[in-house]
């Protein structure tokens, strides 16, 4: 089941457990979780050193501006890697 | 050849257990098994590595690239300095496990882990309800793990359950997947041993599926299949000496927790006589099975080589006398008829098991008193 509708006004923060680090080797950043590291590519350490209380609507708007971005794709992809990682449970919804 | 840099340290910092489970496989040397002591006469000790010995491993860890640390046996609680261990992985940046059996965690010892940065636990159950998982265990340990899975939830630690499912639990996966509901643990794994039917096996991943989606998004279920019944080896490791180190409770280093007692011609090096970076670049027994130069046909020429990396060294070993053979679970294996002629036997019989052997959990020996008495 794929979540595709997330609200502009939802908070996302990382789910309980679970890290957001900078791999001291590759100078990359990573999601550390019980039994697993997922390595993050640029757009997903972008949105998720975000994920600290804001809501949605202010990531799409702050990211928007500062890569000078159209904010309807940009807010599709931040919608689509938020809903995976919450599939995978590392982010959830507040 | 450029080695990689291992991303997980098994930490297995005790031997000692108050459990007797049949399936374990950890070895019962009592010499392994001693209290640590400070070394005599300034040469190495022996027993179990100290308090500064473990933090020297969890530094060393972290700047060979490593990220995870599992605190693991025998049972870790048992060590009076685990939560000291933790704080120094987390002081190290390390993202700190803990698994364990519950026994001996009370709301003094929660509290001590978490505040040392104990970032997840992952308790073990023998089955879903006490009788059954009392003989399992061969001990009085159900209902106290009940009671620590719920002082864990309290302490706002995140949870996972870890069950070892053979012929006499598997028929009661249904009851385990909804215990790890009721106490509210947000993943599960459920780790077959090799010897359920293929009937039992198959209904076993049918519940199994389900559940996960039934329960998708709240908890993680993670079904091993028992690679008896696949026709490709797993990829074991995900490499020998690619991602993982285990270190065990006396220093020894090894590339997979079970090398030591499956592959008896390789040498370990311990961490009381080499620093961790130039045994896990240099030594013997992390390059032997490293890459694919080592490789046998049909391994060496395949297109798989570098998905599964024939397979597990410890399951060759075992079955047909060589850690150096393709894993015999591969159907390209010329020793697959192994692995068929043990399916028939189990196949053949009734699913329920027969009588097991408890594991006879090793006495440290006593330090001498000064008194001549015992």
């Amino acid at each position: 089941m794929r979540v595709t509708t997330i609200s502009d006004l939802a908070r996302p923060s990382l789910a309980k457990g679970v890290r957001l680090q900078i791999d001291s080797t590759t100078g990359k950043s990573v999601l550390l979780y019980p039994e697993g590291i997922v390595e993050l590519n640029e757009t997903a350490h972008e949105i998720l050193s975000r994920c600290d209380g804001r809501t949605l609507g202010e990531i799409v708007r702050e990211l928007a501006e500062e890569y000078e971005a159209d904010s309807n794709a940009l807010a599709t992809d931040v919608r689509d890697t938020l809903s995976d990682l919450q599939q995978r449970k590392l982010v959830e919804f507040k | 050849m450029t080695v990689p840099r291992p991303y997980a340290l098994l930490a297995e910092v005790t031997y000692r257990c108050p459990l007797h489970c049949p399936y374990c496989s950890n070895p019962v040397a009592a010499s392994l098994c001693e209290a640590p002591r400070r070394p005599q006469g300034g040469g190495y000790s022996n027993g179990e590595l100290t308090t500064e010995e473990w933090k020297r491993v969890i530094r060393e860890a972290a700047a060979l690239g490593v990220l995870q640390i599992g605190f693991s046996g025998g049972e870790p609680l048992a060590r009076r300095d685990l939560a000291e261990l933790i704080r120094a992985a987390r002081e190290a940046k390390l993202y700190t496990n803990l698994i364990t059996s519950g026994i001996g965690l009370d709301d003094d010892r929660v509290r001590a882990l978490r505040d040392a940065g104990l970032d997840s636990i992952q308790l073990s159950f023998q089955a879903d309800e006490s009788s059954l998982a009392d003989e399992i265990a061969g001990a009085r340990a159900h209902e106290r793990k009940l009671d620590v899975a719920a002082k864990i939830r309290a302490a706002g630690i995140p949870l996972s359950l870890n069950f070892v499912i053979h012929k006499r639990n598997i028929d009661r996966l249904p009851q385990i997947i909804d215990l790890t509901e009721a106490l509210g643990a947000e993943r599960v794994e459920l780790a077959n041993v090799q010897f359920p039917t293929r009937k039992q096996v198959d209904r076993a991943r049918d519940i199994a599926t389900a559940a996960k989606a039934r329960l998708a998004g709240k908890i993680d279920i993670f079904y091993v299949l028992p690679d008896y019944y696949e026709t490709r080896p797993k990829p074991c490791l995900n490499g020998w000496g690619q991602r993982y180190l285990t270190v065990d409770p006396v220093g020894d280093v090894l590339p997979c927790p079970t090398a030591s007692s499956a592959i008896p011609d390789l040498r370990f090096e311990n961490i009381r006589a080499r620093n961790l970076d130039w045994i896990w670049q240099e030594s013997e027994s992390f390059n032997r099975f490293r890459g694919t130069e080592w490789m046998p046909e049909p391994c060496r020429s395949c297109p798989q080589r570098e998905i599964d990396f024939g397979g597990c060294r410890c399951q060759a070993a075992l079955l047909t006398g060589s850690a150096a053979n393709t894993d015999p679970v591969c159907e390209l294996s010329p020793n697959r008829a192994v692995v068929d002629a043990v399916l028939r036997n189990i196949n053949s019989s009734s699913d329920y098991a027969g009588d097991w052997r408890y594991r006879q959990n090793p006495k440290p020996r006593t330090y001498v008193s000064t008194s001549a008495s015992l």
